[in-house]
């Protein structure tokens, strides 16, 4: 028999494994190719090594994310549905099940101007192993039609860097339009903004 | 929009405070105390931005949700008001050793509220929740070697320091607390 405190941290395991407790409902989205769904606790190895991917963030923060940091983000990204009732969907390709990326709306409350506290603001990030085939604007599409009749807003913003040309290609296409030209965190930044 | 989030978040009651779910409309309160020096000097040294602080109160939520356990708000009997935050977390740290899968106690309370036992009734209260639902699994919490405060609760409340090891540069103490153990 394991020694008592073997055994008690074998409990914890257990029950911190679980990934079942007080969840909040969460839509799913289905496109032609992929699925918009809940992050699952078994997609975090993934989703660590995507935002540790310095393309992936080089137009986001601009800086790789420890697995420490992917974890807050993880965490959050479960808040933002709890808290507010809408969030980031993982992106989970239809013909393989493989974890992709994350897209969705967040409030992330942030310290810019002007302030776009309150309103919806949409993002989207993709595995680079899968960029150039137009899935960003398959789910971008998908997330619109969706929000335009879930969120009830009138309008989503969303900000991008001004050297993310695949990004504000999307956004165009998906119907955003520039409003200005800001800073956040002391990057340039466009924000955009699309009415229902 | 704004659901009713907390509905599944146990309460737990002491003679002075409740622990309870957050509810959005605790945010000012909980960005203020975060943007006091007094508050962060030993938890990350540097006050929050309110953009910060939302990020925290967002992990709140999910730890819940993900976790099935989190941070509670601290709310003051008498006057309804927030005054802290604790709880049990499990940030995945990057730090030695690991404490991953191990849930890890925290608290902070709003300046105002130190120097009055709120921290020892508030520590000593939650764990008695966490030794059932944890099914008798050890704890942790690491604190600033300066912050003889907290090490005093740690210490009430059945902690024992393990080693010292370093956080973010910083160096921190390790303690860990066996289910059971001597509360108050």
């Amino acid at each position: 028999m394991l020694p008592a405190r073997d055994r008690a941290a074998a409990g914890v395991t257990r029950r911190i494994a679980l990934d079942t407790f007080g969840q909040s409902p969460q839509p799913v989205i289905e496109t032609q190719r992929l699925r918009l769904r809940r992050h699952r606790i078994d997609d975090f190895e993934a989703f660590v090594a995507l935002w540790a991917t310095p393309k992936v963030v080089r137009f986001i923060t601009g800086k790789p994310s420890t697995r420490e940091e992917s974890w807050g983000r993880y965490l959050r990204t479960a808040g933002s549905w709890s808290v507010l009732g809408f969030g980031f969907f993982a992106v989970e390709e239809k013909s393989t099940g493989a974890y992709l990326g994350d897209a969705g709306f967040h409030d992330a409350r942030r310290d810019m101007l002007p302030s776009i506290e309150g309103i919806p603001e949409a993002g989207w990030v993709l595995s680079p192993s899968v960029h150039g085939k137009g899935f960003a604007t398959e789910i971008v599409k998908a997330l619109h039609a969706w929000g335009d009749s879930y969120l009830q807003a009138e309008k989503s913003v969303c900000i991008i860097s001004p050297e993310n040309l695949a990004s504000i290609r999307v956004a165009e296409k998906c119907g955003y339009a520039e409003v200005t030209r800001t800073t956040y965190h002391d990057d340039t930044v466009i924000l955009f903004e699309r009415h229902r | 929009m704004n659901i009713a989030h907390s509905a599944a978040i146990p309460v737990v009651e002491t003679e002075r405070v409740i622990l309870r779910g957050h509810r959005l409309d605790d945010f000012d309160a909980h960005a203020a105390m975060w943007a006091d020096p007094v508050v962060t000097r030993f938890l990350g040294g540097k006050p929050f931005t309110r953009e910060e602080s939302w990020a925290r109160y967002l992990r709140y939520a999910g730890l819940w949700s993900v976790l099935g356990f989190g941070f509670w708000a601290v709310e003051d009997r008498t006057t309804r008001r927030l005054i802290g935050s604790a709880g049990f977390h499990e940030l995945r740290r990057d730090i030695e050793p690991s404490l991953e899968g191990i849930p890890e106690a925290g608290w902070g309370l709003v300046s105002t509220s130190h120097g009055k036992g709120l921290a020892t009734e508030v520590v000593v209260a939650m764990h008695q929740w966490g030794d059932a639902f944890f099914d008798g699994g050890k704890t942790v919490c690491i604190i600033d070697p300066k912050n003889i405060a907290s090490r005093r609760v740690a210490e009430k409340c059945g902690y024992r320091e393990v080693l010292k090891t370093t956080y973010r540069g910083e160096p921190t103490i390790l303690f860990e607390r066996l289910a059971g153990a001597a509360t108050g």
